[in-house]
C-alpha cells in the first residue's frame, strides 16, 4: 500500500501519522470522527486513491435525456481522463461509449455536442455507428484478411461498463459490478423528485457552463450537500441588494439538513400555509403546482405543505449538486424559483472543472422558463451571484491546504455534536419531517460527515480492478453486444 | 429559449468599415478605450451610465462543434444574459462591503484592439467590433487568469451622448478559465 499522506514531515503531534504505513488508518479515523486532516483538500497522493477508489466506483453523472432528445444526438462528457459519447442511437436508445478508436485510440469524436449518425477516426479512417458498432475499416481484406484476421462484426466501442436512467439523469459507472442505480441512490431518489420531477414530462436541461477552479472538488459536494452555516456570511451581498431575501441568519437556522442514501441537502423553512401557498410563496404559478400535486408522493408533498420545508441545495455522493432557490428577477416583490445541477468534476487536486446547467420543468409555461433562467443566471452559474463568493473561499481554502502547516491541522468539523457526540439538536422526528432519512433543524455538519463517511469507505476499500478488453481476436475477454 | 450567440439578431452593418479617419469611428473608438479605463478601474456605476435603459448584455457559452454544424454557442445558454437591472444588481453587489470575491479587489487590464466601426441604416447607430483581453490577477499566490474575446457592440446616439444599447460578447474557450465571471467585458 502506498503511503499515505507523509511526505517530507517532522515530528507531528498527531493528525495523520509521520508517513508510515498506518497514515491511512488514521487519517480515515480522524476524517469518521469529524476532525478532518486539511491536507486532504489538497494532496496528490489522496488524488490519486480517490481517482481509482471513488471515481472508479461510484455512479457518476454523464448528462440528461433532454440534452439529446433525436436520433444522433450526442454530447461527449469526461470522468477524471476518459472522455465519453453520450449518444441517442437511431433506435431511440441513449448509450455511453469510450471515445478511443479500437485501433490505434484517437478520439473518434472531437466535437462536444452534435448530431452524427457515424463518427469516423480521423486517424485511419475507422467508422462507427451512433450506437457504438464498428461499420467500416479501410481496406479490410486487404490490410487484414477480413474475418480470419480481423473479427469485425460484435465489435463496438467500448461501453460505459454502466449505465443506468433515472428521471432522465443518466449515470455510468466504471465499475462492472456495481450494485444497482437505485441502490445507490437509495432514499435520496425522495429529494431527487423535488428537482428534476415537477411533472410528468421531467426537466429539460440548459448548458452547461463551464470553468476551471483552483480548487478540490470535495469543497463544492460538502458545501451544497449541508452547509446552511455559510449562507448568512458567504452570501450577505445578494440579501443586502435585494436579490434574495431568505439567507438571513436567524431565518437559514429554522431549515433543515437531510441525509439520506447517497446525498443530502439543505432546506429553508417556510412560513405559514398550506402546501398551495408555500408554493406560492417560492414563485410556483399554480398550473405548475397542480402538476406537482398530480405527480410527487403524499409524503413529498407532506415535506412541504405540513412541515413547512423547501429543498435548496443537495449533493448526491461523490460530486454531483443542485441547488434550488427563489430570487427576485425583476424591480418588484415577486420571486421566481430556478433550479441548478452541476458537476465538480475532478482535474486535479487543486483544480475543478464546474458543469453548471439550468434545469426547468418541461411543462412549465414559457415566460416562467425565461425568468427562471434569469434567476439562475443571476445567482449561480459562471457569472453567478452566489457562486462568485462560494469559489472565492473554495480557491483560498485549497491552496492553503497544500502547504505543511495544514498537514498539523485537524479542521474542526464537528458542528451539531458534543464532545461526547450526542447531538446538539436531536433529529427531527417524522411527524415533523416526512422525508426519509435524519433530518435535524438548524445549524450543523452532520451532512459534509456522512459525505466523507462514505468517501473514507470508498478510499478504505481496494480499487476495482477490470480485466482487460482484447479485440477482434477469437478469445475475446469483454466487449459485451 | 432565449437567444444565444448563433440566433440574436445582428444589427444591420451598412456598407463596408469606415476609414480610420472617419469621425464616426474616432468617436466609436474613443469611446470603447474610455470604457476600458473604467472597467479596469472598476467604476462600474460610471459604467452604467454609459448604457441605455434597454440594453442587452450578452455572452454566449461557447461550445466546440464540427465545422458543419453550423452553430458553436451552446442553444439557450450563456454566461451573461443581462438587461439593465440585472446589471444593477450586479454593480450594486460590488457597492456592498460583502461582496468577497473582489475584496481584496482583482487588478484587471482590458487591453483593447482590432476596433473597427460600421455605420448602421440609422445614423444614430453604429457598430463597432473590437477585441479585448481581459487580465485578472488576484492576490499575490495564484497565477493571473485571462479572457479572451471578440465583441460587437451597438452604439446609439443619445442627448447625454453615445451609449451601449447592445453587446455580444464572443469568448474564445469553450471552458473558462478563470474562477469566476465577476467582471465586465
Amino acid at each position: 500500500m502506498a503511503q499515505l499522506p507523509g511526505r517530507d514531515r517532522g515530528d507531528l503531534p498527531r493528525a495523520s501519522g509521520n508517513g508510515g504505513p498506518d497514515d491511512r488508518a488514521q487519517l480515515l479515523a480522524d476524517v469518521r470522527r469529524g476532525m478532518i486532516p486539511a491536507h486532504i483538500y489538497n494532496d496528490r497522493d489522496v488524488f490519486e486513491l480517490e481517482k481509482e477508489r471513488v471515481f472508479g466506483r461510484a455512479w457518476l453523472f454523464l448528462g440528461h435525456e433532454s440534452e439529446i432528445p433525436a436520433p444522433g444526438d450526442y454530447v461527449v462528457r469526461r470522468i477524471l481522463e476518459d472522455s465519453f459519447i453520450l449518444a441517442r442511437g437511431e433506435d431511440g436508445v441513449v448509450r455511453a461509449h469510450f471515445n478511443m478508436c479500437l485501433h490505434r485510440g484517437m478520439q473518434v469524436c472531437r466535437a462536444e455536442m452534435g448530431n452524427a449518425s457515424h463518427f469516423r477516426c480521423p486517424y485511419h479512417g475507422w467508422t462507427y455507428r451512433n450506437d457504438g458498432r464498428l461499420a467500416g475499416l479501410p481496406f479490410y481484406q486487404e490490410a487484414y484478411g477480413g474475418e480470419a484476421g480481423f473479427r469485425r462484426t460484435e465489435q463496438r466501442l467500448l461501453p460505459a461498463p454502466r449505465l443506468a436512467v433515472l428521471n432522465g439523469l443518466v449515470f455510468v459507472s466504471l465499475d462492472p459490478d456495481a450494485e444497482p442505480l437505485e441502490d445507490f441512490l437509495g432514499d435520496f431518489r425522495f429529494y431527487l423528485d423535488y428537482y428534476t420531477r415537477q411533472s410528468g414530462s421531467g426537466i429539460e436541461l440548459r448548458g452547461p457552463q463551464r470553468w476551471r477552479i483552483r480548487a478540490n472538488w470535495k469543497i463544492g459536494a460538502e458545501n451544497f450537500a449541508g452547509d446552511m452555516y455559510h449562507t448568512p456570511h458567504t452570501h450577505t451581498s445578494v440579501v443586502e441588494i435585494g436579490l434574495f431575501r431568505e439567507p438571513k441568519a436567524e431565518k437559514r437556522k429554522d431549515g433543515c439538513t437531510y441525509w439520506a442514501g447517497a446525498g443530502g441537502g439543505t432546506t429553508y423553512k417556510l412560513p405559514p400555509g398550506d402546501l398551495d401557498e408555500r408554493l406560492r410563496y417560492v414563485g410556483y404559478p399554480q398550473e405548475m403546482i397542480d402538476r406537482m400535486k398530480d405527480r410527487l408522493s403524499a409524503d413529498q408533498l407532506r415535506v412541504v405543505g405540513e412541515d413547512g420545508f423547501m429543498v435548496s441545495a443537495a449533493t448526491i455522493y461523490p460530486n454531483l449538486s443542485f441547488v434550488h432557490n427563489w430570487p427576485k428577477v425583476g424591480d418588484s416583490e415577486d420571486v421566481l424559483p430556478f433550479i441548478s445541477i452541476r458537476q465538480w468534476q475532478p482535474i486535479s487536486e487543486d483544480e475543478t472543472e464546474v458543469l453548471s446547467w439550468f434545469a426547468v420543468d418541461a411543462e412549465a409555461p414559457e415566460r416562467f422558463k425565461e425568468l427562471s433562467y434569469k434567476a439562475y443566471l443571476m445567482c449561480f452559474g459562471s457569472t453567478g451571484m452566489f457562486e462568485q463568493d462560494d469559489v472565492e473561499n473554495w480557491v483560498s481554502l485549497t491552496s492553503t491546504a497544500g502547504g505543511a502547516m495544514a498537514r498539523r491541522l485537524l479542521l474542526n468539523g464537528r458542528m451539531g455534536l458534543l464532545e461526547d457526540d450526542t447531538e446538539v439538536v436531536p433529529p427531527l422526528p417524522p411527524e415533523r419531517f416526512h422525508g426519509p432519512g435524519v433530518a435535524h433543524t438548524g445549524y450543523g455538519e452532520y451532512n459534509q460527515r456522512a459525505l466523507l463517511d462514505r468517501w473514507a469507505d470508498d478510499v478504505e476499500r481496494a480499487p476495482v480492478r477490470p480485466a482487460p478488453v482484447q479485440l477482434g481476436r477469437r478469445r475475446s475477454t469483454g466487449a459485451p453486444a | 429559449m432565449s437567444a444565444a450567440g448563433a440566433v440574436t439578431p445582428r444589427p444591420g452593418r451598412v456598407g463596408r468599415t469606415l476609414p480610420f479617419s472617419d469621425e464616426r469611428h474616432l468617436t466609436a473608438h474613443q469611446w470603447l478605450v474610455d470604457e476600458a479605463w473604467l472597467l479596469d478601474a472598476q467604476a462600474y456605476e460610471e459604467w452604467l451610465d454609459l448604457l441605455t435603459d434597454d440594453v442587452r448584455y450578452l455572452m454566449p457559452v461557447r461550445v466546440t462543434t464540427a465545422r458543419g454544424a453550423g452553430y458553436d454557442t451552446s442553444p439557450g445558454m450563456a454566461h451573461f444574459d443581462e438587461d439593465k437591472y440585472s446589471l444593477s444588481r450586479r454593480v450594486a453587489r460590488f457597492q456592498t462591503e460583502h461582496a468577497w470575491t473582489e475584496d481584496p479587489p482583482s487588478r484587471l487590464r482590458h487591453h483593447l484592439s482590432n476596433v473597427r466601426t460600421l455605420a448602421t441604416a440609422d445614423p444614430d447607430h453604429l457598430v463597432v467590433d473590437s477585441a479585448s483581453l481581459l487580465f485578472r490577477s488576484r492576490g499575490d499566490v495564484r497565477e493571473a487568469a485571462f479572457v479572451s474575446a471578440g465583441r460587437e457592440d451597438l452604439l446609439r446616439r443619445t442627448p447625454d451622448g453615445w451609449k451601449l444599447a447592445r453587446r455580444t460578447i464572443m469568448v474564445d474557450e469553450a471552458v473558462i478559465r478563470m474562477q469566476n465571471l465577476a467582471i465586465f467585458l
